[in-house]
């Protein structure tokens, strides 16, 4: 790797770490402007207790000081705090909970994702224009126009209510099926229509032209020289996305009861879980950061081409 | 080579990752269906699959508020008293771990001491004997104002409350060292002294607050959220935890009555989402639920017609108005303004047409309310007290039968003439102030608000409607920054005074703002309690001159039936000021598989599948 790449390695990650740093500021003053607070419910608690329960939890302090010693936990002791509604449990014990589920749906989705994606997109760019390619074509639009709520519920009413061959919730044995293959759907067809554009693209080069002039065999030409080169625009897709499976399952998580992170965040949120809020926000957020920038640095391993500066 | 070798690298470790997911899914014993046993062969039983709630927030006894957490509660712990039912399927309370629940001894002070005896051979799940000591320590820390629990005013009956509830003028506790008045003179005895003879105080035994936990166990403050440190004395134990997802309680066989139970193993699990639960119900892996779509409930009924059940429960759905809100027409004058809001709002609450809004809207098997004090809690010779409420030949406040409806109405519309001006031609008011009513958001309170909305637009009144997501929407209530707002409460215990002592002047619950703001100094309410024997008469005061005061004395009274009657009068006070407008009575709606045999629920709506059995 050549001192510019390091340099350029170096100079993403601070930049990631002030992003981080700049979501976990915005957050934290925005979270605390919101209306309402932890200790609220339909029934009110007393005076003494809401005051008992702030000075325990530190919110009776400035928010300025709040903000410091908050920043200066997660800095020196990798301590999010205590979750402020489930009590006794601690916001990495919660969060670590969440992404156990959430990270192997979300992992497996993308796998089986960029399996299928890159198999049907070079199938389609071989025969195309033939009806297989029409078929990928019609099925990769309607998987990619289809909100996931929708394609999850149809999923649920024909193998779980109707066939009984899978269960509708997250928990049971095989509980995963369901959500896995909703999860991938989406990503496959938008795999299956890069490759295959990103093929075309390529099976159209000079180089291509002359590998066949030379006589050399078919399948070594698409193995060895087309297939890898269209798979570029993929691996800058495949990184945000695999964040963006893990992060923003939330409607599937509902949809199958699955006990992943998106369902902590969103009752974080309206419980004013504040520790909670911050937790999963910083979580989600180094995610996709980090995909982001392992993504950019696959792309220079596989095309030498580019150079990161 | 090297871009090989870590392209390699990458595939490899995102394959191993999903192959080890594979392999980890999580199956809590018994997951096979009801009645297969637990996987092993732990319990004998057989297992039931319910679901009650999501995740809980806490399954500490003294910290938990929630109805479901309740309902895992009284699973896991044996309290003086418990709830059961009785041959004829009347709810009941017993003893539990105490021997007998004995009337109370009256003292000189007016103070009453009850005596309890804890069984023989009461064990902890992990087999420590529970002593007297045991609860005493659990209701002084459940008490405390450090521990800060959601129902710490619970023990507001017991001497010595007061003093621990005791606060200086920045909230800090007067005397942190303060206890209850209970003692333990040995290890199986319980003395507890009340300031009150209290109605509900067996009750009160028997929630999930005044069950006992122990000092070395709860000293670690994670103790609850893990099965390996979770130690309970009731029916069952946690034999597993997957956060979010399921827990599943196993028979203790510590437990002193462990044969009675039949149910070996219940696999609770962990879901809000009222959509999923009827999908696992309905392909038959559930075989209970406690929440249904509000949209699929007419179909329901006629598809599992045995299956789906109703029945009461202690709350009441009302709208609350803002006390301190002008409704008046801009400009007009009136001598007894306060008078004058009053009528309006209560000629108002007549233009709604109860019956179909539980009929067609809410379609529950709700009741039309009459009365802010729920149907359920009884008056005291035992009928109930929402049947009693008023003067008039009907039940409650207003007449809520289908056919008095065009009467109410009419009535409504002549009342609201002596304040605005009506056009005869459009048959409409045309200078009522317009309002907002606020509701938190959910398609079941924005369904009932529009119906209002409606309903008020008929006679030319503007209403605009207004959501707010349920954290917010709370903050705003108890700010008083509405107009009208959408309100419930459940009962948590027997007795209408936890309907009447929120509308003091400072409680937190006092949403209407009553004796605040505005209304502070307004000096309306006259109140004469000499009928019911006590010697309080007020002319023209405020409502903590009035309304505190009488909840002061309710609270102080020791003949039953002069107390019940000072919360007649009460209510009457409070339904007089029209801020409350009640609009149905709630009712506990769930699923229950027509193959479970022995399963019952309490008015509170804590469900127990202790006794249960399943059918092939």
């Amino acid at each position: 790797m050549s001192a510019k790449t390091i340099s350029y390695i170096i100079k993403r990650i601070i930049l990631a770490v002030i992003t981080v740093w700049v979501v976990i500021t915005v957050t934290f003053f925005v979270m605390h402007a919101v209306p309402g607070g932890p200790f609220m419910g339909e029934k009110a608690i007393s005076e003494a207790a809401q005051k008992s329960l702030e000075a325990k939890y530190g919110l009776d302090k400035p928010l300025g000081v709040q903000y410091v010693t908050y920043l200066k936990d997660i800095v020196t002791k990798f301590d999010f705090g205590p979750s402020l509604k489930q009590r006794g449990r601690t916001v990495v014990g919660i969060i670590g909970d969440g992404m156990k589920t959430s990270v192997k749906l979300g992992v497996i989705a993308a796998v089986i994702a960029l399996v299928l994606g890159v198999v049907l997109g070079s199938i389609a760019a071989l025969r195309r224009n033939t009806i297989l390619d029409r078929v990928v074509m019609v099925l990769t639009t309607a998987f990619v126009s289809m909100p996931s709520f929708i394609m999850g519920s149809l999923l649920l009413i024909i193998f779980a209510v109707k066939l009984h061959v899978l269960p509708a919730n997250g928990a049971a044995a095989g509980g995963l099926i369901l959500p896995i293959i909703t999860l991938s759907l989406s990503p496959m067809a938008h795999i299956t229509r890069l490759t295959r554009s990103s093929m075309l693209d390529v099976l159209g080069q000079d180089y291509i032209r002359t590998a066949r002039a030379k006589g050399v065999p078919y399948l070594k030409i698409i193995f060895g020289h087309a297939l890898k080169n269209s798979l570029l625009p993929v691996i800058t897709y495949f990184g945000p996305m695999l964040a963006y499976i893990v992060t923003g399952s939330l409607v599937v998580e509902q949809i199958f009861a699955v006990p992943g992170i998106g369902r902590a965040f969103i009752s974080s949120i309206t419980g004013r879980d504040y520790p909670m809020i911050m937790g999963t926000t910083i979580i989600l957020a180094a995610l996709i950061v980090v995909m982001n920038l392992i993504s950019d640095i696959l792309y220079k391993i596989v095309d030498p081409r580019i150079t990161l500066e | 080579m090297k871009k090989k070798a870590c392209a390699m690298a990458l595939a490899g470790l995102m394959t191993a990752s999903a192959l080890a997911g594979c392999g980890d899914t999580n199956v809590p014993a018994g997951e096979n269906g009801a009645g297969t046993g637990a996987a092993g062969g732990a319990t004998a039983g057989g297992a039931i699959n319910v679901c009650f709630g999501s995740e809980p927030d806490t399954l500490d006894p003294a910290l938990n508020s929630a109805v479901d957490g309740a309902t895992f509660l009284v699973h896991l712990y044996s309290g003086l008293a418990k709830w059961e039912q009785d041959a004829n399927g009347v709810m009941q309370i017993v003893p539990d771990a105490a021997t007998e629940l004995p009337e109370g001894v009256e003292n000189a002070d007016g103070t009453i001491t009850y005596t309890y005896t804890l069984r023989d051979g009461l064990k902890w799940s992990d087999g420590q004997d529970v002593t007297a000591g045991d609860f005493i320590y659990a209701w002084n820390r459940a008490a405390s104002a450090e521990l800060a629990a959601d129902y710490g005013y619970m023990f507001e009956v017991i001497d010595g409350y007061d003093e621990i509830a005791d606060v200086d003028a920045d909230g800090n506790p007067v005397n942190p060292d303060a206890k209850l008045n209970v003692q333990a003179p040995d290890e199986k005895t319980i003395v507890v002294t009340l300031y009150n003879p209290v109605s509900y105080w067996n009750e009160l035994l028997a929630f999930p607050t005044y069950f006992p936990v122990r000092e070395d166990v709860v000293s670690n403050e994670a103790w609850a959220t893990d099965p390996s440190t979770y130690v309970c004395n009731g029916p069952y134990k946690i034999s597993a935890w997957d956060h979010n997802s399921v827990i599943t309680l196993s028979k203790n066989e510590n437990y002193f009555d462990a044969d009675k139970i039949t149910m070996g193993t219940i696999n609770c699990y962990l879901s809000d989402d009222q959509n999923n639960m009827l999908t696992n119900f309905k392909n038959g892996d559930w075989q209970f639920i406690d929440d249904i779509p509000t949209n699929e409930i007419a179909t329901i009924k006629n598809d599992y017609p045995t299956e789906f059940v109703v029945t009461g429960q202690l709350g009441t759905y009302y709208v609350c108005w803002n006390i301190n809100e002008d409704i008046m027409p801009a400009g007009s004058e009136f001598a007894n303004e306060e008078y004058a809001k009053a009528e309006v709002r209560r000629a108002i609450s007549l233009l709604f047409d109860r019956n179909y809004i539980v009929n067609d809207i809410a379609q529950g098997g709700q009741l039309p309310a009459s009365s802010f004090v729920a149907m359920g809690l009884t008056d005291a010779d035992g009928s109930q007290f929402y049947k009693n409420a008023g003067t008039n030949s009907y039940d409650g406040y207003y007449d809520v039968s289908a056919d008095a409806y065009t009467e109410n109405f009419n009535q409504a519309v002549s009342i609201l003439k002596k304040y605005y001006t009506w056009d005869e031609a459009t048959q409409k008011f045309t200078d009522f102030p317009t309002l907002t009513y606020l509701y938190n958001t959910s398609e079941g309170h924005k369904a009932i608000g529009e119906y209002l909305q409606n309903a008020l637009a008929g006679v030319g009144i503007t209403m605009n409607l207004e959501n707010q997501e349920w954290a917010t929407f709370l903050n705003t209530r108890k700010n008083g920054e509405y107009s009208i707002a959408r309100n419930g409460w459940l009962a948590d215990y027997n007795d209408p005074i936890c309907f009447l002592d929120m509308w003091t002047t400072n409680s937190g619950n006092n949403d209407v703002q009553f004796g605040k703001g505005a209304h502070k100094n307004e000096k309306s309410y006259s109140m004469d309690l000499t009928s019911c024997g006590v010697d309080i008469k007020v002319d023209l005061g405020t409502w903590a001159e009035t309304y505190d005061v009488l909840i002061d004395t309710i609270k102080s009274t020791t003949d039953n039936e002069t107390r019940y009657k000072l919360m007649h009068v009460a209510e009457d006070m409070l339904m007089d000021t029209g801020c409350i407008t009640p609009l149905y009575f709630y009712t506990d709606m769930y699923m229950l598989d027509d193959s479970v045999q022995g399963f019952f629920s309490n008015p509170l709506g804590y469900k127990y599948f202790m006794y249960t059995t399943v059918n092939q």
